[in-house]
């Protein structure tokens, strides 16, 4: 207790400190430990060293549904990159420049925010299935019904319906994001550039880009951390296998199908390692993020230094 | 600001276009939430047979067997249960965390800062096994309170927040309230924490969003029929809509739409908190 009189500091710290230590950072190292074990959760835990992670990279069934699922994972990363990103700083910007009904735009285009995943998953289903979705049925009305199909049946379109799932119910967060990065800049820039002859576009161009291009930065790497860690589009879309040839598959599922299996947690169907390969895989999954995370973080903290 | 309007009305043909594009895109979204509505004011076999027929019967069934058959609010309240219960235990623990971080000069504090930033790249599903293991050996599976704690101690962002916060607020406010007497908790607790509401209420928007619609982590822990939560009770729906599209779109819009509608009328408080504390530049 005198300590704590002591260092007063202590007291606050603490609460926070133990609980964030103990579900947040002690799994990430106890799964590093748990990986290099040959377990299935309930039984014997036996050392095995780095056997766990050579298996992953040899084996070449493992190795081809990891390949895939890091397809996947990047598709919608670099969708994101290519088109998400571009559509909401170009959203951002009308919003800015207040285009006309700015406000309910701003406000439809985030709404999906709030909707949670399933009911996302089951809105597209509306839309697009083949018997009552939406679509078809446009497709129907304006002649082009030669082209209607079971869009959501077709393991080719998988992963590109994911990544529109993803972009409609969070393309407001960047976007909001991009705005108040817009807000903060000097006004006077945009007035001169204007009164130099700077047209609309070009102003997004040469005046507000590079003003926002950490803000850019950042949202790449949320992205692309987001990518690898993306699981409820795709358990929900194709279930524990990521659809028909693992269309839907990404890491994080993959990650999910090796340490739970099929249906129930220790119900999984490689169940004499689940435990073991799952966390390995976890490893590597983390492994990936970790260094991009790390770049976030020093662009995040440089940013909160500069503005005090 | 004269200056500004008049620089916003020459957008040029392009711009008018991509606004005309914008309000395709909202209208489309509208339109969505619209039609799931109205879908589930339909009985099963108009949705699923006549689906773009005019309506014939418009009722609330759906609504009445998906409150009275289905427990529809026991789910509810299990979300609203696990929502309230790790928000407060979010703020609570940031709140301290930050304070302590951005009051005291103490040896390690740096490391310390570092340390509770390391969360935003450890995301939560990679390190599920161990903590499966640590809920199984305290014996928390099937309980809402492993679902709590696990959200409720995910505080890098919150904590990051806040501590950039109580960082500028002037070292004056804690002199003066400690000169009047009140002891560290105190002045944390009647002067720090209600200065700091802006942040929390930036705070509570984010977390709230992705703790309300969170998917995995209930799917891990939370197996048993009577504790599951909304998002689980959507996917029993609309896994097999050919059965069940009539409890789908209800479940769907009963879960959707009254959150959306708080939205829509605090948009701009909301709007303002999500990025108020977050990554500015």
């Amino acid at each position: 207790m005198r300590k704590i009189k002591k260092r007063p500091y202590l007291f606050f710290l603490l609460p926070g400190f133990v609980l964030y230590a103990l579900f947040v950072v002690y799994p990430i190292f106890a799964a590093g430990q748990l990986s290099l074990f040959h377990w299935n959760g309930i039984g014997e835990k036996v050392f095995v060293g780095l056997e766990n992670y050579k298996e992953l990279f040899t084996n070449p069934e493992l190795l081809k549904e990891m390949f895939n699922a890091l397809k996947n994972s990047l598709t919608i990363f670099v969708l994101t990159v290519l088109i998400q990103i571009p559509v909401q700083l170009i959203m951002a910007y009308m919003i800015f420049s207040k285009a006309k009904g700015h406000n309910v735009m701003q406000v439809a285009i985030f709404s999906p925010q709030f909707i949670s995943t399933p009911v996302i998953v089951f809105i597209f289903t509306l839309l697009l299935d083949k018997n009552v979705g939406v679509v078809n049925k446009i497709m129907e009305m304006i002649g082009l019904g030669a082209f209607t199909r079971s869009w959501l049946g077709i393991p080719e379109y998988g992963i590109y319906i994911v990544w529109a799932m993803i972009t409609w119910a969070g393309i407001g967060v960047g976007m909001m994001y991009f705005i108040s990065a817009m807000k903060m800049l000097d006004l006077e820039c945009l007035e001169s550039a204007y009164i130099d002859g700077a047209g609309f576009w070009k102003r997004l161009w040469y005046v507000v880009l590079p003003q926002v291009k950490m803000t850019i930065l950042n949202i790449i790497l949320v992205g692309y951390i987001f990518s690898m860690t993306v699981f409820d589009y795709s358990y929900l879309l194709g279930g524990t296998e990521g659809g028909v040839n693992g269309s839907v598959d990404v890491m994080s599922l993959f990650f999910y199908r090796m340490a739970f299996g099929d249906n129930t947690p220790l119900g999984g169907y490689i169940s004499s390692n689940s435990m073991g390969m799952g966390t390995t895989i976890a490893c590597v999954l983390f492994a990936m993020v970790f260094v991009v995370a790390l770049l976030q973080i020093v662009v995040v903290y440089g940013r909160g230094q500069k503005d005090e | 600001m004269n200056e500004k309007s008049m620089m916003n009305r020459h957008h040029g043909k392009a711009a008018n276009v991509v606004t005309i594009l914008l309000w395709v895109y909202s209208g489309i979204t509208f339109f969505i939430l619209l039609y799931m509505m109205y879908q589930s004011l339909r009985p099963k076999r108009d949705v699923l047979s006549k689906t773009f027929s005019l309506p014939q019967s418009l009722n609330l069934d759906n609504y009445i067997k998906l409150i009275t058959k289905e427990h529809f609010f026991r789910y509810f309240a299990n979300s609203v249960i696990i929502l309230v219960a790790a928000l407060a235990l979010l703020v609570f623990l940031s709140s301290l965390t930050a304070y302590g971080i951005a009051r005291y000069r103490f040896k390690g504090r740096n490391i310390c800062r570092a340390f509770f930033l390391l969360g935003m790249m450890f995301p939560a599903q990679l390190g599920v096994v161990p903590i499966f293991q640590i809920m199984k050996n305290i014996g928390l599976i099937n309980n809402p309170l492993a679902v709590i704690l696990v959200s409720g101690a995910n505080i890098s962002m919150p904590v990051f927040m806040l501590t950039n916060f109580f960082e500028r607020l002037p070292k004056e406010i804690y002199e003066a309230a400690v000169i009047d007497g009140a002891g560290e908790w105190t002045a944390f607790r009647k002067i720090m924490f209600p200065m700091a509401s802006p942040v929390i209420f930036s705070v509570c928007i984010t977390s709230s969003v992705s703790i309300w619609n969170q998917f995995f982590l209930p799917l891990i822990f939370l197996q048993r029929d009577n504790i599951k939560t909304l998002p689980q009770l959507v996917t029993k729906y609309t896994s097999n809509i050919m059965n069940t599209m009539d409890l789908a779109t209800a479940v769907s819009t009963l879960s959707t739409i009254p959150i959306l509608i708080l939205f829509f009328i605090f948009s701009s408080k909301i709007l303002d908190g999500v990025t108020a504390g977050g990554v500015k530049g």
